[in-house]
Order: structure tokens, then C-alpha cells, then sequence
């Protein structure tokens, strides 16, 4: 069985690139970085996988994934996605994936959602905080990126200006059906003031997925919690335990954090595919 | 209540409306202005706000205007699409549902004593066309490229948290030539 090769698309202004193709390969895939122009390498390396980093696609020109969501390589991205291939959109990455009409996708290629300014009582503007989150229970069973997040309560760093997931008034009734990730404390609980809810995203939403699943748009930073030295000492709740445990052993330089989780879920996601094909 | 509108632009070739031109030539290129611009459009509303009061903003604070790098100008509303010589023109006005920067600016200004009740920032958009083109034609292009529909359709606003507004009117034209 081959090594699944997930590919990271670069954009212009794309900064999260490599230390996302680190943590893909530390979980013991194979991470490729394509440039935004290199469609045609792309089609011919026939990833099992994709991941839209974080970062400033286009310098945000227009509006925060706009620009991104239509240029060509996407074609590809969205055709793929359309077979059921894992795709991951990560802050900027989220936002292509919204302008691409990929999520939440309940019509096929319409755009049905928009990641708008952080507006909130008590803040607006850039944020870059830690958050905690923890998955829905619809979104365990289906996303290949959220099956190790079952019942549990992550801490995983935000930084963005344009993170509110929005819809229009008449899709109110199944918000929850694209649900994946939301905001809440260390023990779980949700509510809509800051700063467990950080931006003020509707439902407190942190994470969106189109209705197979396959495709999950999420804000917070995944690839900067993976390993455990990155956790702040004091976060409070059983990873903060666990990073103090950790603090004075050899072994925090390679123990692995919260947001190793869902680049786990789509190794065993993939490791199981390719069986079940062989 | 009176309304007063500026409209600020780069000095320089804003690079925003020219990756926005080549990204509408590359998705629609039957359907693309030969020329577009870009502004910060704000709105200031109050009883006593005045084009003297307004001035008075543009000259205190820098982040609405930088003097070194913009220039601005008044612009009234309504009216037709206007031939400049050059070009046909229309406008197209996004601006965002909540908006955190028009509720700064007006605490702001409320703080600071200026007699502005609400502020409104919006970015206007001002397509050109040099070739002959009817006002229903000149309508559904601006229309269609204003409104992101869908992957391959529209730019330069998300409807879910933008409204938009198009100006078919001779000021988008006086705009164009300054």
C-alpha cells in the first residue's frame, strides 16, 4: 500500500504552506506543496487528499478568499471534491472554500455562506487567541477529518479578521445540518459571548461541512496545535494537564498535541480506503 | 438628517482593482469593463454634518484619508450612467452587513465632538467602458460581476454578508476623470 499523498495548495500570499505539509508527513503521509498555477501537475500526481492552508490568498484583494476560490486550480480541487475525496480548508483556506460554494454546499456551486468581519460585543477586528472546540455529533461519524474529535474538547489557536460564518436568513432552519466544529470552553459548554465565541459566528460555529462531509471549511489552526510544546502551559482543561506534565520531559518535543487528531482521522480515513480498494 | 459622502482612492494604480479586472477576464471575459477603480466610500450622517465638518474629519485623521498616498473628493448620489468622453460608466457600492469599522468611526467621532450620528464605509467600485454599450447591457454586466452567485459567476461582493447597491449615474463618470 502506498503512502497517501495529500496535497497543500499554494496561492499567492498563502503562509501556512509548510508547517502544514510537516505535520501531514509526521502523520505519516506524504505532503506535497502545488502552486496555485501548477493544475496540470496536480491532475497528473492525482492526490488522495487536500488541504487549502492558511494565510492571505491574493493579499485578501476584493475580499478574503474571492480571488482564490476561481482560479483554475480549483477546478480541479472542486471536481475532486465532488468524488468524495477529503478536502480541508484551513482560516484563509475556510474562506476559499465558502467563496468556492463548496461549503456548506446544500446546492450544488452556490455560494451560501460568507466568513464576514469579526463583530462581536467586546471585539472586532484581528483576532489571534487560543479557543476551544469540539465537534458535532453528526460531524464525527461523517467528516474524515473529525473522527478521533468524538467527545472531546480541543484547544487550537485562531488568527483572522474575516472568521463570522454568516447565511442568509432563510437557511436558519439547517444551519445545523453543515454544522462540524464549534466554539466553546474548556468543559464544553457553548455560548455566544466573547470570548468563547471569538468572533461572534453564528451558532458559534467554528468549522462548516458540505453534506457528504468530505469537505470541512474550518478557522481555527489545526496544524499549530499538533504538537504538544505548542499548547500554552496554561490552558486550562486536560491538554494544559497534560503540557505541564510534559513541560520538564525529553519526550514534549515529540508528543503530539491536540490538532494531531485530524490529520490523524484522514490517515486511518485514507489507510482504510486504500484496503478497502486493494 | 444630512448625508455626506466621500470617495478616496489611491494615488497610485490601486493593485486590488487590477487583480479584480484580470479576475473577471479570466472567469467572464465577454462580460468585463475595460477599465475598473476602486474607493473607500464613506458615508457621514448627522443633523449639523456639513461638507465644512467633513473636511474637518478628512484632515484630522489620517486612516481615512492618508494625504500621502490618497486623494478624495465629495460625491453626491442619484443619476444616470454617465458617457465621460472616454468611458461609460457605473458604480457598484458594497458594503458589509455588520460592520465593525463604520461602528468604530462613529463611536469615534461621537467622542471626539463631531456632529456625525452615523458613519457608513462601503467600498464603491466604478466600471468604465470605452465601446459603445446600451444601459441594459451596461446594467446586467455590472450586475453579474457585482454579485458572487456562484464559483464562476460574480466578484466582487458575497451576498450572504454584503449588500450592493449599483449607481448608474453621471457621478460614477465624474469619478472616473479625477
Amino acid at each position: 500500500m502506498s503512502t497517501p499523498l495529500v496535497a497543500v495548495i499554494q496561492f499567492p500570499g498563502s503562509n501556512c504552506e509548510y508547517e502544514t505539509k510537516a505535520v501531514i508527513d509526521a502523520s505519516g503521509m506524504q505532503g506535497r506543496i502545488f502552486r496555485w498555477n501548477q493544475w496540470r501537475e496536480l491532475n497528473d500526481a492525482s492526490p488522495d487528499a487536500f488541504i487549502l492552508p492558511g494565510g492571505f490568498s491574493f493579499q485578501d484583494r476584493v475580499r478574503a478568499g474571492a480571488v482564490g476560490a476561481k482560479e483554475r486550480i480549483m477546478d480541479f480541487v472542486v471536481e475532486r471534491a465532488g468524488d468524495g475525496l477529503p478536502v480541508l480548508g484551513i482560516c484563509n483556506g475556510a474562506q476559499i472554500l465558502v467563496e468556492s460554494g463548496l461549503v456548506p454546499g446544500w446546492t450544488s456551486g452556490s455560494v451560501q455562506a460568507g466568513l464576514a468581519s469579526n463583530h462581536i460585543e467586546g471585539r472586532s477586528g484581528y483576532l489571534s487567541r487560543w479557543t476551544f472546540l469540539k465537534v458535532s455529533d453528526h460531524a464525527q461519524l461523517v467528516s474524515p477529518w473529525l473522527s478521533y474529535l468524538s467527545g472531546k474538547v480541543v484547544p487550537v489557536p485562531i488568527a483572522h479578521a474575516e472568521g463570522r460564518f454568516v447565511f442568509f436568513p432563510g437557511d436558519a432552519g439547517r444551519i445545523a445540518d453543515c454544522s462540524a466544529l464549534v466554539y466553546c470552553d474548556e468543559n464544553g459548554e457553548e455560548s455566544p459571548d466573547y470570548p468563547i465565541n471569538p468572533n461572534g459566528s453564528t451558532e458559534n460555529l467554528a468549522g462548516i461541512m458540505n453534506p457528504a462531509g468530505n469537505v470541512l471549511a474550518m478557522m481555527p489552526h489545526p496544524e499549530r496545535a499538533f504538537w504538544l510544546w505548542q499548547v500554552p502551559i496554561r490552558t486550562p482543561g486536560e491538554w494544559g494537564d497534560r503540557r505541564i506534565s510534559a513541560n520538564h520531559s525529553t519526550a514534549i518535543s515529540i508528543s503530539r498535541g491536540p490538532g494531531e487528531l485530524f490529520f490523524r482521522g484522514l490517515a486511518e480515513s485514507l489507510a482504510v480506503t486504500a484496503s478497502e480498494e486493494t | 438628517m444630512s448625508s455626506i459622502a466621500i470617495a478616496v482612492r489611491l494615488k497610485a494604480p490601486d493593485p486590488a482593482a487590477a487583480t479584480a479586472l484580470s479576475t473577471m477576464k479570466r472567469i467572464s471575459p465577454e462580460e468585463t469593463p475595460d477599465l475598473l477603480q476602486r474607493y473607500d466610500y464613506w458615508e457621514f450622517t448627522g443633523i449639523e454634518c456639513t461638507e465644512n465638518t467633513v473636511r474637518e474629519i478628512v484632515e484630522h485623521f489620517d486612516d481615512i484619508v492618508n494625504p500621502n498616498k490618497q486623494s478624495w473628493s465629495f460625491t453626491p448620489s442619484g443619476g444616470l450612467p454617465a458617457d465621460d468622453g472616454d468611458h461609460t460608466s457605473a458604480g457598484v457600492l458594497v458594503t458589509d452587513r455588520e460592520d465593525s469599522i463604520s461602528e468604530n468611526w462613529t463611536a469615534i467621532l461621537k467622542r471626539r465632538g463631531f456632529p456625525v450620528e452615523k458613519v457608513m464605509h462601503s467600498v464603491l467600485w466604478i466600471f468604465g467602458f470605452s465601446r459603445e454599450i446600451s444601459c441594459t447591457r451596461l446594467r446586467s454586466i455590472v450586475a453579474g460581476q457585482a454579485v458572487t452567485s456562484r464559483r464562476d459567476a460574480g466578484l466582487l461582493a458575497n451576498p450572504v454578508s454584503q449588500t450592493v447597491r449599483l449607481i448608474l449615474e453621471e457621478q460614477a463618470g465624474d469619478l472616473l476623470n479625477r
